[in-house]
């Protein structure tokens, strides 16, 4: 009995991911990775300029910290210290050597006998190892602080943009737009010192950086960055998709399905939801970068060592190959996320195509 | 009179040292986690032999030193850069005092030959690396062969190793495992010898770092063969230690200058960084070292605390709120900070004042060897200089940029410090824009119809300085610049990011600059004599006349008048080994700077603060906040300890 109850559930279920690989998604693949190429390589060239803009390099900047420090570093110090990091090199020679290293360096290389990888990240100067240990130094943290927040903002969010389009001008539709909106209005940074004020005040304990010491006190630390980075996203999704929900609930179709008498949680969360989180679905080609890097500003005021404040630091100090490393990752990632998101799209909502011609 | 020698020797060592020889029957003590570990064997065993024990009894203002209790941790926090983290641990060859003496520290104690052409260092028998492996005269060589002359720690240039006439560097010989001596060519007196401030540490745990020396820089010699490792082995060692670095210059710098930032190295430091971290670590952890070899009077191993956590902050104020939480333990802050965090927090906190060695607050100065004659004329004559000194309201720029907690002063040593002058502090403060319009008349300059004055040649005077982030001179600018324009004096500004500064300022393209990145003063020329005289390419006052003596007249512009008589006085100060000769020539340079005030400053310096939670103990008074004496490093943190 129960096995013909779940079969054609199922054989559904089959047929939409066979119907769905048997339209041109495959062919739209293929073009879309071939497009990597050119956009990548255009997204390189313009890392590797923006990032080496600033007229002083790493070591103009080494030199004047050391100096704060009373430790004083001749012209030829500094010379040598600029060959030796290759910033003495045309900028075209250095961007050639960055990138050929990054996409295949040798066997036979000294860098492959070392880190037993075919891809030269180059190294920091400010911490003067290799630039995927740096990276990967704070990516387990950023990306477990990322997906918390990114469950809390869509598991808070969705739910309350659904109540609040099904419950168009009611009490909780009111409220959940004003805090909508004051979310969205306020800066990330003042919600957060305005939150460790309350903090303070409230326990004596301003909760400034993360407790790693165990999952408790891990959670407890996060309230703050919840509460700050979460509120923030979390408007942006209520706003979105409960305007996408208030429009589909009014649609031909909507009022054709309760006519023939489908369940109106059916309708809502079949239908109306599914079209009305196309355009956060869409949204999402951005979630795999912001994973990688975090929240700046709102790490930087809450001490969280994550990877988006140690961008801003390699670029404030002129560690051109963190920075660059570190945007160029995230460029990857935004260009395989937004396939990605295309493609859940695609699933999400058969009327969408991928090349010319209807059917 | 070998016994009369004896005696005025031990009363030396008594009056001008904190450590004291311990007697021979004491019996030692540790810390209960070290007993609970029960991996590191008797406490006796650990030490230097019980005559080479150091005996920590005073702190570095000569106050006697209470009992502690062991157990705790220390809580800093702070912004981590690479000297940061010395402070709280780092152990030198000397330590001093406040009051200017000093005393052996890692050494047992030195002597020198009459001619001080040989020095001799005596080390402590029995003292050992933080991972147990004996500490001997060995680990000196080692250094000085492998690491040292190889350049493996990028130090070479230290002047305190090469002999002043013939630029040899020194021979070092090991005369038996506890014994080495230094043999210069001609005389090396202590100012650059012992006393130097770069001259820290002369040694490195052969043991540990043996495999991270590369044949390429090989340096022959009579103690230690060549590894014939490649730059790439050495590397990959390197790694399989823990340490990852891309270069040999970046490992060696790490490894043999700045050890203290690599965990699991061992070193001979109070506490030592857990293995697995660095000083890029947000939180770094330093753990007692189990085979410290300081006890304190009660003949307990030294330090009294189990370890230190320092926390890196990101943004400015993380750590105010952190320490108000109680979740630090000792937080440096300004002086307009102090009276709201000590009333938030009343006795659960106190504070702890430092001198400061800086010539006072708001410094200006000017660029003397200014590429267009007419800025360069006008900035050396004396008359333009005292105009901009008292075309300020001095009370007003206190009330205005530090709510008035600055008393008005001079670009002068302060109150306590060396060659602290009542009628210098004071001279040209008195506000009087009036005088200072009649002096910039005295200079040539001629009033234009626009309320500025002009060149005599018809050309404008702009008066443009240059600052950069985060000096304070960004808030200071606009109101010195109502001042100076209500004199009839035009200014303009211009900041940069601080390395952009530097450029400006090391290629000569500048004016004036309000904050200068390298200001006059210090402790006085012991402390480092590059910001009293231009002796290097460092300091704006002197500009490029500092170029000229550090690149023997290669580049730069020759100094004249009272700039060369301060390189002549420098050089006579350099080469005497008599203390009260070199205080005596100090002086005559501080005259120089009084007679010229090369650098303008508006009020008197600040001072350091450091507030403390109260259930941290022994943490000294009156302290000084220098370079020489490694600024927090004089806390000497191993004799604090923690009590309700």
């Amino acid at each position: 009995m129960s096995e013909k109850n779940t079969s054609p559930g199922g054989g559904h279920f089959l047929l939409s991911v066979k119907e769905f690989f048997q339209r041109d998604l495959v062919q739209y693949i293929i073009k879309r990775l071939l497009m990597f190429i050119p956009t990548l390589f255009l997204i390189s060239v313009l890392i590797f300029i923006v990032i080496q803009l600033p007229e002083t390099d790493y070591v103009d900047r080494e030199i004047s910290k050391l100096a704060s420090e009373g430790e004083y570093v001749s012209q030829v110090e500094a010379d040598a210290l600029r060959a030796e990091y290759g910033l003495d090199l045309p900028l075209h020679e250095r961007y050639i050597k960055w990138v050929t290293g990054i996409l295949w360096t040798s066997s036979d290389s000294s860098y492959y006998r070392l880190y037993g990888s075919h891809h030269d990240w180059k190294y920091s100067f400010a911490y003067g190892k290799n630039v995927l240990s740096v990276i990967n130094d704070r990516l387990p943290l950023t990306i477990l602080v990322s997906a918390l927040i990114l469950i809390f903002q869509y598991g808070v969010s969705l739910p309350i943009a659904v109540y609040a389009s099904t419950h168009q001008y009611s009490i909780g539709d009111y409220i959940s737009s004003f805090f909508g909106f004051l979310g969205a209005a306020i800066p990330n940074f003042i919600l957060a010192f305005m939150l460790m004020y309350l903090s303070y005040k409230w326990t004596g304990n301003a909760n400034v950086g993360l407790d790693l010491s165990g999952f408790f006190p891990f959670l407890k630390s996060m309230i703050i960055p919840f509460l700050v980075i979460g509120t923030s996203g979390t408007c942006g999704i209520i706003r979105s998709v409960r305007a996408q929900m208030l429009d589909e609930v009014g649609r031909q179709y909507t009022l054709t399905a309760r006519a023939k008498g489908v369940p109106e949680h059916k309708i809502i969360m079949k239908y109306c939801f599914r079209a009305a989180i196309n355009p956060t679905v869409s949204g999402l080609g951005g979630v795999l970068s912001t994973m990688f890097s975090g929240s700046t500003v709102t790490a930087m005021v809450l001490m969280i060592d994550i990877q988006g404040p140690e961008l801003l630091k390699a670029l404030q100090t002129g560690d051109v190959y963190l920075a660059g490393g570190i945007v160029m990752i995230q460029a990857i990632l935004v260009v395989i996320g937004i396939l990605l998101s295309d493609i859940a799209l695609a699933f999400l909502d058969p009327r969408i195509r991928y090349s010319g011609g209807g059917r | 009179m070998k016994k009369l020698t004896a005696l005025l020797l031990a009363l030396t060592l008594l009056l001008t040292s904190t450590a004291f020889a311990a007697e021979t029957s004491a019996t030692y003590s540790e810390a209960p986690s070290i007993t609970a570990a029960g991996t590191y064997g008797k406490v006796e065993d650990r030490l230097p032999t019980a005559e080479d024990i150091f005996v920590s009894t005073q702190d570095a203002t000569g106050g006697d030193l209470a009992i502690g209790t062991y157990g705790g941790t220390i809580n800093l926090v702070g912004g981590g850069g690479s000297w940061d983290l010395s402070r709280p641990m780092l152990e030198t060859i000397i330590r001093r005092s406040t009051d200017g003496s000093y005393y052996p520290n890692v050494i047992k104690s030195y002597e020198y030959s009459d001619d001080y052409t040989v020095w001799t260092f005596h080390l402590r028998e029995g003292m050992k690396w933080s991972d147990g492996d004996d500490f001997n005269a060995d680990d000196i060589t080692f250094w000085y062969y492998m690491c040292h002359l190889s350049n493996f720690d990028t130090k070479k240039s230290w002047t305190a190793l090469i002999d002043k006439e013939t630029e040899n560097y020194a021979k070092l010989t090991k005369v038996d495992d506890y014994t080495v001596t230094w043999t210069f060519d001609t005389a090396k007196y202590p100012a650059d010898f012992i006393e130097n401030g770069d001259f820290k540490w002369c040694w490195a745990p052969s043991h540990w770092l043996g495999d991270l020396i590369p044949s390429s820089i090989y340096v022959e010699n009579e103690y230690w063969p060549d590894t014939g490792l490649t730059d790439e082995q050495v590397l990959a060692n390197a790694l399989a230690k823990g340490i990852d670095k891309a270069t040999i210059k970046d490992l060696g710098k790490a490894a043999a200058y700045n050890c203290w930032n690599i965990g699991g190295l061992p070193t001979l430091n109070s506490f030592v960084l857990r293995a697995g971290e660095t000083n890029s670590s947000s939180v770094c952890h330093l753990d007692r070292n189990v085979y410290y070899w300081k006890v304190d009077g009660a003949g307990q191993q030294l330090p009294y605390c189990d370890g230190i956590v320092y926390t890196k902050t990101s943004e400015d104020g993380q750590d105010q709120l952190m320490f108000r939480s109680g979740e630090v333990d000792i937080l440096t802050v300004n002086m307009s900070d102090i009276a709201s965090i000590l009333s938030d927090m009343g006795d659960a906190a106190y504070l702890r004042t430092f001198s400061s060695t800086d010539w006072g607050a708001v410094p200006v100065t000017f660029n003397y060897t200014h590429k267009d004659s007419n800025y360069a004329t006008l900035f050396n004559n004396i008359n333009f200089r005292h105009a901009i000194s008292i075309a300020v309201d001095r009370t007003e720029l206190s009330q205005l940029l530090f709510d008035g907690f600055l008393e008005p002063g001079q670009s002068a040593p302060q109150l306590g410090n060396f060659g602290y002058d009542e009628e210098w502090i004071h001279q040209w403060t008195e506000y009087d824009p009036e005088t200072a319009k009649s002096l910039l008349a005295e200079c040539g300059l001629v009033m234009g119809s626009d309320g500025f004055y002009d060149f005599a040649d018809g050309s404008d005077f702009l008066l443009t300085f240059y600052g950069y982030l985060d000096s304070g001179a960004v808030d200071q600018y606009p109101i010195l610049e109502k001042y100076y324009n209500a004199v009839g004096i035009k200014t303009a500004w211009k900041e940069y990011e601080m390395a952009a500064y530097d450029i400006e300022i090391d290629n000569n393209d500048w004016t004036a600059v309000i904050q200068p990145h390298t200001n006059i003063g210090g402790l006085s020329m012991s402390d480092r004599p590059a910001p009293f005289v231009p002796i290097i390419q460092s300091a704006e006052w002197y500009g490029d006349f500092g170029t000229w003596y550090g690149t023997k007249g290669a580049n730069g512009v020759e100094p004249t008048g009272d700039m060369a008589k301060l390189l002549e006085i420098y050089e006579k100060w350099a080469s005497t080994p008599s203390t009260e000769e070199r205080e005596a020539y100090n002086l005559e340079v501080y005259e120089i700077h009084k007679a010229n005030q090369w650098t303008i400053a508006y009020l008197q310096s600040e001072g350091n603060y450091n507030l403390v939670t109260s259930s941290l103990k022994n943490y000294p008074e009156d302290l000084v906040w220098a370079d020489l004496y490694m600024y927090a490093n004089i806390v000497h943190y191993e004799t604090l300890y923690k009590a309700e």
